[in-house]
Parts: structure tokens; C-alpha cells; sequence
């Protein structure tokens, strides 16, 4: 069956029955019943957020797909313990947040290796002169570096990812003025180091 | 900084309106502030855009799930007995079931009519979005059917600006934004509805009714 309603620039250009999709809540009751390979439903789903999210914790694609790695087969493990099934994908989101932030905490982190982070994709436009970019990336990576692992990570969910206060409080399960706090105070101590180039 | 300022980049209303109660910004400040904060959270999004896993990520985690030793039995069983799930039962047989605890009940014997699980489909409605961005490397649409993470791109094929492509959605309301060049958030400029996401921005807003049967 077809329709063609207009609706903005998205427009409906028809529909058909699949098999639905198991829902979180099913494939952690089917793993938790012995169906192993079911996990590999939540590793497709959730695996490109979480190592999104630790790219800009730790700075290094290597280090976070590691982590992501590590944050994966803890969920596993501890599976039986998430209390709200449907929302595994926010639960493993937590296991990867601890982990980044213990990661970043370590002594032997405390210097992130730039030469590893990403390249910045072609054709992206920014307000700098792209002939400073490397010293740009430097600056902003070891400005992120000075600021605590929380407020890192609220900087990031608010100012790179645009969460809002109420989606990372259902996300970290922390209240939402703390994370208010924690982004202001990483905008202070931002401006400092930053001053130059804003 | 000024709290002002904290408020405006967290996307809240100012408290007090310019020309009323105290002012903690001189009118001449505030934009020149958030202007350059503008330029400096530009930059955090470029040089922290989205990549993707690395494709063995999937492989690795499931190879090292599957060295793991078996779970036992015992907890097997634990884990699916303590596990809540819900229940597909049909009015018929529920009567049925009803009816046959109620012959117990009178004549000392019971029968078990069973139950039925759905046949597992759902319909989805594909949607055709368009978005007009001449000089864009890649345009992408994230919104809450994709977890925001921007994994349905569009395609540009004649090159003409116009980037398109359909989206499996299932029905009901759903929010989205385009994703420019992975950094750039984008409203959809032609949406019929828009709603505020909490931090200073509108993400459109889109109803995808379910197809008449």
C-alpha cells in the first residue's frame, strides 16, 4: 500500500509489514534464557553511540573502541542486574561513562595522544583560519583534558552532542542541576583557557 | 561569567527581560559573548564530529561473549523465571481459559486452552525527506527513531544540492533534525510542527499515521 502526504520536506512514499524488530526488553530476557548471539542485537544498536561518546572522553579512536569493547562484555556479564530492560541501551551508556571517566582519571591518560584522534573531515567549515587547525585541535583537546572527567562529560553531552538537561539526567542518572553545574563550570574554566581564541 | 550568559548557552528564557529589573549585561556584551561562544562551540563540534566503530568492534565483543563460560542451568532458569514479560493472550481463549477453570471449579476436572503469541510484524511507512544543501559533503537525518545518532543519510545523486532518501519510520509522532557534514544541526525549515528541545533549538516535528488496512 502507497500514500503520498506531504508533510514539510519529509513526504510518505509508502508502507509495507516487516518482522518486527525484537524490542530491548526481548533481547536481554533472550540472552538472559541462553541465547548468547542475541547480544549482537544491542552491540548493533547502541555500539555507534558509546564509541562516539568515549572518542570525546578519551581522544583516541583506538583507546575508546577498547573501552566500548570492555563496556560491551561488562554489560554482558552483568546483564541479569538491569533493572529496566527497556532502556539497557542508557544502562550500558552508564557502564561506558564509569569507564571512561576512571580512564581518563589514570595517571597514564592524563597526556592525550593527539596524533590519533580523527581527521577533521574535509570541507568542514569553521570560523578559524584552517592553516591553525593543528594548533586548534591541540588547544582544544588539552583544554577539554584540564577539565574533570564529569564535567567533560556533561560539556560534551550538552555542547557536542546538544542533550538537553533532562535527556542527560535520564542518561546518567544524576539530577539535573548537578549537571547544570558541572557544564557552567566547564564553561568557566573553558573561557580561561580559551580566551584567545573565542 | 555571568549567569546571564550561562542561561542564554543553556538554552533557558532570561529572567529578566532587557529593560526590566537589574541587568547583569550591558546590551552591547551579551551578543559579543555569545557570539564568540558561538564561534567556540563551532569548533568543539568540528573537531569532536561523529566517526564511526571500527567494524570489528562487533566481531571482538561477541567472540569474547562467547569464550565466556556457559551460564549453568540453574541460573538459566533463575534469570528466565525472574524475568518480567508480558502476555499475548486473545479475548477468545482468555473466555476459553475462564470458562474451563470455572468447569473445574464445578466438575473436578480442568483442561488448559494455551496461548498464543502474536505473529511478531510491525508495519513501518517510509518517508521521503529532502533537504536543500548545496556545498554539503553529507546530509543525514538523526532524530528519536534512530537514537539522534544521524544513521539514515540522504544522497545527493545529480549534484544539484537537494539531498533525498527515504526513511522506514513506524507510525506515530516522531522528532528529527539534519545532520550537515556530521557537525551541523539543521531544523527542518518546512515542517509543519516544531517543538523545543530544551536547549534553545526546535526540532521538526513529524506525525506518520499508520496505513489504512
Amino acid at each position: 500500500m502507497a500514500s503520498w502526504l506531504m508533510s514539510g520536506s519529509a513526504t510518505y512514499v509508502g508502507s509495507m509489514a516487516v518482522p518486527a524488530e525484537r524490542t530491548d526488553a526481548q533481547v536481554v530476557r533472550d540472552v538472559l534464557s541462553g541465547e548468547r548471539d542475541a547480544y549482537r542485537l544491542l552491540v548493533r544498536r547502541y555500539g555507534g553511540v558509546l564509541f562516539n561518546h568515549a572518542v570525546r572522553m578519551v581522544g583516541s579512536q583506538d583507546e575508546a573502541a577498547d573501552l566500548v569493547q570492555k563496556a560491551l562484555v561488562s554489560g554482558y556479564k552483568k546483564l541479569a542486574s538491569c533493572r529496566e530492560p527497556d532502556r539497557v541501551g542508557a544502562w550500558l551508556f552508564r557502564i561506558l561513562s564509569n569507564l571512561a571517566k576512571d580512564f581518563v582519571r589514570s595517571p597514564r591518560r592524563r597526556d592525550i595522544s593527539l596524533d590519533r584522534l580523527p581527521d577533521i573531515p574535509e570541507g568542514s567549515s569553521t570560523p578559524f583560519d584552517t592553516a591553525h587547525r593543528g594548533e586548534l585541535r591541540r588547544r582544544l583537546q588539552a583544554a577539554l583534558g584540564s577539565l574533570t572527567p564529569e564535567q567533560r562529560e556533561a560539556f560534551v553531552l550538552k555542547h557536542v552532542d546538544g542533550r538537553s538537561y533532562e535527556e542527560m539526567a535520564a542518561v546518567l542518572d544524576v539530577p539535573r542541576a548537578s549537571l547544570k553545574m558541572r557544564v557552567h563550570r566547564a564553561r568557566e574554566a573553558l573561557k580561561e583557557l580559551l580566551e584567545d581564541f573565542r | 561569567m555571568k549567569e546571564e550568559l550561562h542561561r542564554q548557552l543553556d538554552g533557558e528564557e532570561r529572567a529578566n527581560q532587557l529593560g526590566e529589573g537589574p541587568k547583569t549585561f550591558s546590551e552591547t556584551d551579551l551578543p559579543e559573548e555569545l557570539d564568540a561562544w558561538g564561534r567556540l562551540l563551532g569548533a568543539f563540534q568540528v573537531e569532536l564530529a561523529q566517526s564511526a566503530p571500527p567494524p570489528w568492534l562487533e566481531s571482538r565483543v561477541m567472540a569474547e561473549i562467547e569464550a565466556l563460560p556457559e551460564p549453568g542451568r540453574l541460573k538459566r532458569l533463575g534469570n528466565w523465571l525472574l524475568a518480567p514479560r508480558p502476555l499475548r493472550v486473545s479475548p477468545l481463549l482468555a473466555g476459553a481459559a475462564a470458562t474451563a477453570v470455572l468447569a473445574l471449579l464445578l466438575f473436578g476436572r480442568l483442561s488448559f486452552p494455551g496461548v498464543v503469541q502474536g505473529p511478531g510484524e510491525a508495519t513501518v511507512v517510509y518517508v521521503q525527506f529532502a533537504f536543500e544543501a548545496p556545498g554539503a559533503q553529507s546530509v543525514a537525518v538523526a532524530g528519536d527513531f534512530d537514537g539522534w545518532a544521524g544513521s539514515h543519510s540522504l544522497e545527493d545523486g545529480n549534484g544539484d544540492g537537494v539531498w533525498t532518501g527515504r526513511i522506514p519510520l513506524e507510525p506515530g509522532v516522531h522528532t528529527y533534525m539534519f545532520l550537515i557534514d556530521g557537525a551541523t544541526w539543521q531544523t527542518d525549515p518546512r515542517a509543519e510542527r516544531y517543538a523545543d528541545d530544551g536547549f534553545g533549538n526546535r526540532n521538526a516535528v513529524l506525525a506518520v499515521a499508520a496505513p489504512s488496512a
